[in-house]
């Protein structure tokens, strides 16, 4: 039971986060305006609430020290200032931290201490220009019902103010239990008690120790009539007063609508989905994305045996198969269309952290830098977004501390001093493009060449072959680093070739563009989903083998006779690119069948740097295939991303593209 | 030893000899099927079946014990088992039946060139012994 509220709550504080994120950067860009205040101050409320009522006290704390900094922002006793934004920040920092605690489960390991003390000591400076006679109780405020909240509502529909009050009962009363009473009556005189600590009901049981007690009061008195009234009471030693209202304590109305805010994802968004939502558990949508790829295996098993019968018979019970088995085909398009869609999330989810990591990244750097967003609506599998994340936040930390020169540099090769970053996304045919591209140095093909050189990546003759395009691409070698200096923004010891297997792992590829003194643009191509792919089935002698085809750039079929040897390695030249030929059958040892016109098929493979010329024996056609593990007991395999089950029920493995590059 | 006696295990053979694992560690037994090989994995790896929309890898015993290869006949059999969180077949030259044992004893170092620690010992029955096997062993062994 627990967890599921953990669940929730995670999920929850994982949003409020996003928005507080947003905001506190939108609040840093456009300056101070009422409504990103208030979204602030609704966003650090809420989690207040569902932080108490799960017994997260720390983050409690913070949300509530931040809340009362933007209540005083609100309230115009206090201004947006370039401090009070690094503060919010640290603060956001702080919650994030606090976050991580929960996930691991935790016992609050982050010491926000520091932080809180900071935002107190913000709030001290602000509170001096207060009112001093009605001061704040912060860390005593209690959280109030809905209940008593409404009553609150009502005594101010009435004209009535609403005060906090703070009694401490000397200590030389000996029934203090009674004491309470009387005051309580007495205050009941004067105007309304709504609420009280401790609940006047429970006055006997509690005992007679309390030396404090608080009362939520509404009345006609201005405060310093009511402190005076109160301070006379007998034995009453100390009073303190604090004015409430519904507005500080969080509106009622919009303590009503949390339950739509659960339903409504998207109320962080600028136009508000009209369409009801609902929160699913991703292993059930994990469940029906396995079911779907059932059925379209065992379609394409109906329509292997239409085609045999087809083939044998002709009468009508023939003609309805095939009728029966286009019509299914339509329903299980359909069908694996809806569900793959309810797996889909836009890319801004990912889009929305990078705001915040290019401002933290432009400062630490010394860099002015723009950042435009596109595309932020294009959809896709949420594993998807996660897995692509780090290799982004890679090549978009590279492009920030090596393409992007700082704002002198740029002023003295021509250029305007704030650098662009353009980060968009699109669906391109039945894939997703990524594209990052700055408008920087561009990378030295003639650099890079030395580099690998002096890294002794490549041998001196080696790069002297090298054309333009092959020295750059030498930037995704493993080993390669183009910073003479390592910075900590990209000095963290992954390189390119990491954000290359990366991305091959996803069966997506990458490529760069690059002109020297103008900038550099990487693009990454990607499926829609991981689960079920498009494949070219091929043969290697009579097992058949699926590449997917994201990682196909195109086939070719050549004469044996056209097959080239370089130092023992068969090559192909294609349009002047020379291609390594790996015959699959030597890795997977199997043998070679004899070809009876001379003619080899090839299918090109690969990304980046690195162009592979796969040998197969036969192509079959494109498929659409469902991914399955081989389990771990079979493991991890060289080469091959996993397997699937054909129309025949006979069992294809899928080729690992980024696995066999790499061997060779 | 009394409460094991009592055990049901299914007793199968490879060459002459007779094994036998418990029953309760078996899934089903199917007669043998299409396999798909996996190249550059472990040699007594055969490869995976399609065991009703499954992907079930199979092992052969014969091959894990390092006993020369033999073609599949009519009587070669699959025997499931679950592994941990997966699915393992083992194949084996044939099922002969289920069985109890009057007694166990504990396992020499080793049976007909075969580790002893594959062991879970020796198993007595009216017509001769049989090798009572250690599953997990032999699925964990790398």
């Amino acid at each position: 039971m627990l967890s599921e509220y953990k669940e929730v709550f995670l999920e929850e504080l994982a949003e409020q986060l996003q928005v507080m994120d947003e905001v506190i950067l939108q609040l840093e860009q456009e300056g101070e305006s009422e409504q990103i205040v208030q979204n602030l101050f609704r966003a650090a409320h809420t989690l207040k609430g569902s932080s108490a009522a799960m017994g997260y006290e720390e983050m409690k704390h913070l949300t509530h020290e931040m809340e009362h900094l933007l209540d005083q922002v609100r309230s115009k006793t206090l201004r947006v200032t370039g401090p009070l934004i690094d503060l919010l920040f640290q603060s956001l920092d702080g919650l994030k931290e606090l976050q991580k605690d929960i996930m691991r489960a935790d016992d609050a390991i982050t010491d926000i201490s520091e932080c809180i003390r900071k935002l107190q000591a913000f709030d001290k400076s602000s509170k001096e220009m207060k009112d001093v006679e009605v001061e704040r109780m912060t860390n005593l405020e209690p959280e109030l019902s809905l209940n008593t909240k409404l009553k609150m509502k009502e005594a101010e529909d009435q004209g009535l103010k609403v005060y906090w009050i703070r009694i401490q009962i000397s200590p030389d009363c000996d029934i203090r239990g009674a004491r309470f009473y009387v005051i309580h009556s007495n205050l009941c005189n004067l105007g309304e008690v709504l609420y009280s600590i401790p609940d006047i009901d429970k006055i006997e049981e509690q005992g007679s120790s309390s030396l404090e007690v608080q009362f939520l009061y509404a009345g006609e008195q201005s405060g310093e009539e009511l402190q005076e009234m109160v301070a006379a009471l007998t034995d009453v030693t100390n009073v303190k007063l604090e004015s409430v209202t519904t507005e500080t304590e969080g509106s009622v109305a919009e303590e009503i609508e949390m339950p739509e805010i659960h339903i409504e994802r998207d109320h962080s968004h600028k136009e508000i989905s009209k369409t009801p939502t609902i929160r699913v558990n991703v292993d059930r949508l994990d469940h029906l994305m396995n079911l779907v790829g059932e059925l379209v295996i065992e379609h394409t098993r109906i329509d292997e045996v239409k085609r045999i019968q087809k083939r044998q018979y002709s009468d009508d019970s023939v003609e309805q198969l095939s009728q029966i088995s286009d019509h299914l085909y339509r329903i299980i398009s359909d069908l694996q269309d809806s569900v793959m869609k309810t797996r889909m999330l836009p890319i801004e989810q990912l889009f929305n952290r990078f705001p915040r990591m290019i401002r933290d990244l432009t400062r630490m750097l010394g860099k002015d830098i723009e950042l435009a967003i596109g595309g932020k609506d294009t959809e896709l599998d949420r594993t998807l977004i996660e897995e692509i994340a780090d290799p982004l936040i890679h090549l978009i930390r590279n492009a920030v501390d090596h393409g992007i020169e700082l704002p002198e540099q740029r002023e003295l090769s021509g250029k305007v001093r704030k650098g662009t970053l353009q980060i968009r996304a699109a669906h391109e045919d039945n894939q997703v493009v990524i594209y990052v591209e700055d408008d920087g140095a561009g990378i030295d093909p003639e650099k890079m060449k030395n580099s690998a050189v002096s890294k002794g990546i490549v041998s001196p003759e080696e790069a002297e072959l090298l054309s333009d395009k092959e020295a750059i691409n030498l930037i995704f070698r493993p080993g390669f680093s183009t910073a003479s200096v390592v910075s900590d923004v990209s000095g963290r010891g992954v390189g390119m070739d990491i954000v290359r297997s990366h991305i091959e792992k996803l069966n997506g590829l990458i490529d760069i563009e690059t002109k020297l003194g103008q900038g550099t643009c990487f693009k990454i191509k990607l499926p829609l989903t991981l689960a079920i792919i498009i494949g070219l089935l091929v043969k290697l002698d009579d097992q058949t083998f699926i590449i997917p085809m994201s990682n196909i750039a195109e086939i070719v079929r050549t004469s044996y006779n056209d097959i080239a040897r370089v130092r023992g390695q068969e090559v192909i030249l294609l349009r002047n690119e020379i291609i390594p030929i790996v015959w699959l059958h030597d890795r997977f040892n199997l043998s070679r069948r004899k070809r009876k016109n001379g003619i080899v098929q090839l299918v090109i493979v690969g990304s980046a740097e690195k162009r592979l010329a796969l040998a197969v024996d036969e192509l079959i056609g494109n498929q659409e295939v469902v991914i399955k593990s081989l389990g771990s007991y079979v493991g991890k395999v060289d080469g091959i991303a996993g397997s699937t089950i054909l129309g025949n029920g006979k069992i294809a493995l899928i080729l690992e593209v980024s696995g066999i590059i790499n061997q060779g | 030893m009394q409460i094991m006696g009592q055990e049901q295990y299914i007793e199968f053979a490879i060459e002459e000899e007779r094994y036998a694992i418990p029953i309760q560690d078996i899934f089903e037994i199917i007669k043998i099927q299409d396999i798909t090989q996996i190249p550059n994995v472990t040699s007594y790896v055969e490869g995976v079946i399609n065991l009703r929309g499954k992907i079930v890898p199979v092992i052969s015993l014969r091959s894990f014990f390092g006993l020369r290869e033999k073609e599949n006949s009519k009587l070669t059999r699959i025997i499931v088992v679950h592994h941990q969180e997966d699915t393992v077949g083992v194949i084996v030259d044939c099922v002969n039946k289920v069985t109890t044992f009057t007694d166990i004893q504990p396992p020499p170092e080793r049976i007909g060139g075969i580790e002893g620690s594959y062991f879970v010992g020796i198993g007595l029955t009216d017509n001769g012994i049989v090798g009572v096997l250690k599953l997990n062993e032999i699925l964990l062994h790398d």
